[in-house]
């Protein structure tokens, strides 16, 4: 089961509420949530928030395929994901990102937690513009995208 | 032909819409619409070094959201996004 969503943060928030109703299943013996959030402090820079930038349909595909090959590549059939990136400006401490899984034990959550979120960072089209206290606003670096089928 | 190419993250400073409208030749590769996007770079950005490296260092991606290679052939108008290199999460 995968739930999949972009959430504009001008209409609202990334709530773990709905993650927790999403993944809770009695077959599950283990659940793992990844938050991601707006950190104070980057390369030596007062950060006051960061702005999201996404391209919506291929970012929806591409946590559709990281949930798909994890059953190829970590053979972890039976589970349940929850996967939900914000999309414009976050205040300090506000949620970017949340990845709820649920599996039958723990190693298999551990692992499926931490493969999805390094897999969005190589795959999902998603930019950073952090904005600093000198009212300075810088787009961050980022790695050039990776295209495993072109 | 004309391609809309749709800006997203560090691309956006490019132009003050979300969008730029590029004249490219038929069959013009995606090689190609990366000269065309340095040309107007440079006449309206003065050649910044900073906007090239992010279009030399961009993958792009069709209307159907599929990624191009740079050898794909535009053969009508079309939309046509800049993806630069990425880092969310």
């Amino acid at each position: 089961m995968l739930h999949t969503k972009i959430v504009d943060s001008k209409k609202e928030k990334i709530l773990i509420l709905n993650a927790e109703k999403f993944i809770s299943n009695s077959k599950f013996g283990a659940s793992i949530y990844f938050l991601g959030s707006v950190r104070n402090i980057n390369d030596n820079k007062k950060v006051t928030g960061i702005t999201y930038d996404s391209h919506d349909e291929m970012v929806i595909k591409s946590f559709e395929e990281i949930y798909n090959e994890a059953d190829q590549k970590l053979n972890i059939k039976d589970k349940s994901v929850f996967i939900e990136h914000a999309k414009g400006y976050l205040k300090l401490g506000e949620t970017s990102i949340i990845i709820a899984v649920a599996c039958k034990h723990r190693d298999q959550a551990y692992v499926l937690s931490r493969f999805i979120i390094e897999e969005i960072k190589k795959k999902s089209p998603i930019w950073k513009k952090e904005h600093y206290e000198n009212d300075e606003s810088v787009w961050l670096k980022g790695n050039p995208f990776i295209n495993e089928k072109v | 032909m004309k391609i809309k190419l749709e800006l997203f993250g560090a691309s956006r400073d490019f132009s003050e819409k979300n969008y730029l409208e590029l004249e490219v030749q038929d069959k013009a590769s995606i090689n190609n619409l990366r000269d065309i996007i340095i040309q107007y770079l440079n006449k309206n950005f003065k050649g910044n070094k900073n906007f090239i490296k992010i279009v030399k260092s961009s993958a792009f991606c069709s209307e159907n959201n599929q990624i191009i290679s740079d050898n794909y052939k535009i053969t009508k108008d079309q939309k046509i996004a800049i993806i630069p290199p990425i880092g969310g999460g």
